[in-house]
């Protein structure tokens, strides 16, 4: 429907109290907080002692401290790993999944299970999973023959942590994927058969296309989840071997601003990520113009 | 008539007395420390004493060091500060400098007695040119505890005073043991390689080394290169100090797991190693090329700045630290007290409990005072952090060591 | 159809297929619920028998789980404070996005289209922009260390489900609104009556969106109840728990199953809404 109703007599009244919780939400959530750690990120402010103006230091300070561009490119470096990795596991598990063949229910509830469960809990069993002598992966690297890994170290940590990420998101992806593909009519890839097209064709001519709308959902979504990782990188890295290697933006915010608590710091680092962000937004949008399908 | 106005005077200032302690009677207070459930149940029966003393009720919570700094903030966020909260020294300044402290001096100046009594080492960490803003209730020096039982299976003789690092070395390969697959089963020596306290300052200190520069400008503890280089070859060539994350899998006290024969570490761990089961011992810190060396850091209390009772919490701060309650401290066998007379008395060097209290004391002769200055958090998570990489077998040392000094002294740069 | 060697040589590929899927499928098994496997033997390993070679417990033993009792005393009270806020996060989420999108897809009013806009921007605004100053005004407000600030702001609305409920209002008959209202119907009974139970399937989607993520996140808690254990959700607590309890995997892991258990109760019994909710919110 399109909005039709003018609001009469009483109508008026209720239409403003029906909003009035959004529009709280967006003086807090959206517009007024960004507003205010705009205005904090020119500040110093411990939490305890009132803040004081510093201009633009915070910034500069931030673009050219090492620590925090190497979060943000620790940060950069996990995203374009994860999104397509979680992309290409969750689309294959969904085609996987798309044969109809029996036991189907069962499979998908187990492929979607893990995204349910919480980061912490994932990260706890994949901490003991990567343990040196007694975690999973290494006995059963053990089992052909190969020495134990140090999963946890410097220069496999990154990995590690990227893995356990990926395993705990594929699931909602895989969902997504799977109602989209069998949404797809048939009657396409009837027609295809018929003209002689391969199975290789069907899939990209067809059915990338039409489940395009869901890919450009799931992209975005993975991303925006990517360039905000914390979970799994407080739980699985904290004091670890790798930890310096691994700190992501997010995490350099919560520890500038919670640990240390240098609110003024933190506030500007949130506000250059979400720059990141909408960076990222803007070059997805345009991206969709040209590739996503709608009917 | 003398007499008379003198027993009233009496009752007059017995009732005036009685209502200045009646006062607090039915107050409370929250009193904050870091630790392990060992130690909040020190702090809890300490609690109970004080609250059947006085009447005043004490809250004490205790949370993990990874947590607690953040869990003070929190209250302080919340505007309810607890009124007496656990500090440790290298962080006092960071907290000084952010106006959140209550300054001590009106309250010590009722009670002189109560400051002279302290050991000055630990003293002098919580002054500042306004006077006191906290003061310590113990202070820990960091030694060489071992296994007994492993020294003996291997039939090597206990830990001397003459040890130098190059003997803890060859005991420490000695005390590697695998299994019959080539499997380490058991770790010479198992120390912290993040926090410069329980190992590395006294490390470097032994090879004539120094930590950061008197203005804090500049981390030196880097400069020498051979104790570093001992660390990487007994990691490395040895493979009698465990990798991280072999350390994690066992809960991060290998020592505590009975997996290591040795650690350095101080005598907050001895409650931990006697409730596990451990038959440990303690022996001084080995030589090092320019002489013995080991690290002294205390605790203290600070108050915080707009808690609601500070006159109740002066007195919770006054009963720690008096004898009643360093003595009852003492014997719980927690940390070496920060009252001399309790520190030197005979229940704390002959305690039942057989810990070789002395050793910790005397190793003050030879100890340095751990750094302190703002932006002390900062600097140590960075070395700490980067210092990680000599787990990796493909750095050097001196790659690997000045990474760490770099990111160190980025961080000091950073603070202000 | 074909008759003959086309037609069979067909159904062997495809016999083939269905058998390389049912591999692939079975590797997948292993790979997403093997964890959780390995999860549960291990809870049920003596501490001692931890780090064994032997994949299943021997001996088998409720020791950890005992433990719980002791060691974890608050674990139990954790998942109840996870339900709470997770729940009063769903509803509040389902009241809040669903009244504005209602309003905003059927009626008229000036400044509709800005409001709308407005909402939506919080789509691009990241959530750790938010976070330091709704930290600031929860403090003013007293409400840090509290589970407050976990719930509230969901009865605040929010972009996502706002976005999501109006296009599915948009989908709507709004005739039935008019009739309605000609029958003398106020505006919330138009809405409570007809058109929320007729959301149902969006407001499914959302309400699975918001309690998952109400239930697994860490951030915020962490940041409001950082150490209070009666007061924490199960997130904060099995990371204090991690900390405290480093090395004990066997107890951990009982601590693990404990934290997983509810979540898959919950998704035994509605896997079919559960799963549909998911998907709806993708193909909007």
């Amino acid at each position: 429907m399109e909005a039709r109703l003018k609001p009469r007599g009483s109508d008026r009244l209720w239409v403003l109290l029906f909003l009035i919780p959004s529009l709280f939400g967006v003086a807090l959530g959206g517009v007024g907080s960004s507003a205010v750690s705009i205005l904090l990120s020119f500040t110093d402010w411990n939490n305890v002692s009132p803040p004081h103006w510093v201009g633009l230091a915070n910034y500069i300070a931030s673009l050219k401290d090492s620590q925090f561009l190497e979060a943000v490119s620790t940060t950069l470096r996990f995203t374009i790993v994860y999104v397509p990795l979680c992309l290409v596991t969750a689309l294959s598990a969904a085609l996987l999944l798309n044969r109809r063949l029996p036991g189907q229910g069962f499979f998908r509830a187990a492929f979607f299970f893990p995204s349910l469960t919480s980061a912490v809990a994932v990260a706890l069993v994949f901490s003991w999973i990567y343990a040196k002598d007694g975690g999973l992966l290494n006995r059963a690297l053990g089992l052909v023959g190969i020495p134990p890994i140090t999963w946890m170290g410097s220069k496999t940590i990154f990995w590690a942590v990227t893995i356990a990420n990926v395993w705990g998101a594929v699931g909602e992806g895989m969902i997504v994927f799977l109602a989209a593909l069998q949404a797809v009519p048939s009657l396409y890839y009837e027609a295809a058969r018929i003209d002689g097209a391969g199975s290789l064709r069907r899939f990209f001519k067809i059915t990338l296309p039409l489940i395009s709308p869901a890919i450009f959902f799931q992209i975005v979504i993975y991303t925006v989840n990517a360039l905000q990782a914390f979970e799994y990188i407080y739980m699985l890295a904290r004091r670890q071997q790798g930890a310096s290697e691994m700190t992501t933006a997010v995490y350099l915010i919560y520890r500038n601003g919670f640990r240390w608590f240098n609110m003024g710091l933190a506030s500007t680092e949130a506000v250059l990520l979400a720059l990141v962000i909408v960076i990222f937004m803007v070059l997805y949008f345009r991206a969709e113009k040209r590739f996503v399908y709608y009917e | 008539m003398k007499l008379r106005s003198s027993l009233i005077g009496l009752a007059l200032a017995l009732t005036l007395l009685a209502s200045c302690a009646g006062g607090d009677r039915g107050k409370t207070i929250t009193v904050l420390n870091w630790g392990s459930e060992a130690e909040a149940k020190v702090w809890s029966e300490l609690a109970a004493d004080f609250g059947a003393k006085t009447g005043i009720k004490v809250n004490i919570e205790t949370a993990e060091w990874d947590v607690y700094w953040e869990k003070i903030n929190t209250l302080y966020a919340a505007n309810t500060p607890p009124e007496v909260f656990a500090m440790d020294a290298p962080l006092f300044l960071d907290w000084y400098s952010r106006d959140a402290l209550l300054p001590l001096d009106p309250y010590i100046k009722k009670d002189q007695g109560l400051v002279n009594g302290l050991f000055p080492e630990a003293l002098a960490a919580y002054k500042t040119d306004k006077g006191y803003f906290g003061l310590p209730r113990d202070f820990q020096t960091i030694v060489l505890f071992y296994n007994k039982a492993m020294f003996d299976q291997a039939k090597l003789p206990y830990p001397k005073d003459s040890w130098t690092w190059d003997d803890l070395r060859a005991a420490a390969k000695k005390l590697t043991l695998r299994d019959s697959a080539g499997k380490i089963t058991q770790w010479g020596f198992s120390p912290d390689l993040w926090d410069i306290e329980p190992f590395m300052s006294s490390l470097v200190w032994s090879y004539g080394g120094d930590i950061i520069s008197a203005d804090h400008k500049k981390t030196l503890i880097g400069d020498k290169l051979e104790p570093w280089q001992l660390v990487w070859d007994m990691i490395h060539v040895d493979k009698s100090i465990p990798d991280q994350d072999t350390q994690t899998q066992y809960g991060n006290d290998m020592f505590r797991a009975g997996k290591a024969a040795m650690i350095s570490i101080g005598h907050w761990s001895v409650p931990e190693y006697t409730d596990a089961g451990i038959d440990w011992a303690v022996a001084p810190m080995p030589k090092g090329p320019a002489g013995r060396a080991t690290s002294v850091n205390s605790a203290g209390f600070v108050m915080a700045k707009n808690c609601k009772n500070p006159e109740a919490g002066w007195k919770w701060i006054s009963f720690v630290l008096s004898e009643e309650g360093q003595t009852k401290l003492a014997s719980l066998n927690f940390a070496v007290p920060a009252r001399k007379s309790v520190a030197q008395s005979q229940a704390f060097l002959e305690n039942p409990a057989k810990v070789d209290n002395k050793l910790f004391i005397d190793a003050l002769a030879y100890a340095h005072l751990k750094p302190i200055f703002v932006g002390y958090d900062a600097w140590s998570t960075a070395f700490g952090d980067n210092l990680a990489a000599i787990y990796d077998p493909t750095k050097t040392a001196a790659g690997v060591v000045k990474a760490a000094v770099d990111a160190a002294d980025r961080a000091l740069a950073g603070s202000k | 159809m074909n008759k003959g060697n086309p037609s069979r040589r067909a159904r062997l590929a495809s016999a083939l297929g269905s058998g390389a899927t049912y591999i692939l499928l079975l590797l997948g098994l292993i790979v997403f619920a093997g964890p959780f496997l390995w999860m549960l033997a291990t809870s049920f390993k003596i501490p001692a028998e931890q780090f064994s070679k032997s994949l299943l417990p021997h001996p088998f033993t409720l020791v950890n789980y005992e433990r719980l009792f002791t060691s974890a005393r608050f674990l139990w009270l954790q998942v109840f404070n996870s339900f709470q806020v997770s729940i009063l996060s769903t509803i509040g989420q389902i009241l809040s996005c669903s009244m504005a999108a209602f309003v905003l897809s059927l009626y008229r009013f000036r400044g509709r289209a800005l409001l709308f806009a407005l909402i939506l921007a919080g789509l691009v605004i990241p959530a750790q922009v938010t976070l330091i100053p709704n930290f600031i005004l929860f403090s003013k407000l007293g409400l840090v260390g509290t589970k407050v600030p976990l719930w509230i702001t969901s009865f605040l609305g929010g972009a996502f489900g706002t976005f999501l409920l109006r296009q599915y209002f948009s989908a709507l008959p709004g005739e039935l609104a008019e009739a309605a209202r000609v029958d003398g119907a106020s505006l919330p009974r138009i809405f409570f009556t007809i058109y929320l139970p007729m959301a149902k399937p969006a407001l499914a989607g959302l309400a699975i969106l918001t309690f998952t993520g109400s239930w697994n996140e860490l951030t915020r808690p962490l940041i409001y109840l950082p150490s209070n254990q009666r007061l924490t959700t199960l997130t904060v607590g099995l990371s204090l728990y991690q900390a405290q309890y480093a090395g004990q995997w066997s107890f951990l892991m009982a601590c693990a199953v404990v934290s997983v258990l509810p979540i898959l109760l919950i998704f035994l019994v509605a896997q079919r809404r559960i799963i549909e909710g998911s998907a709806i919110t993708g193909l909007k």
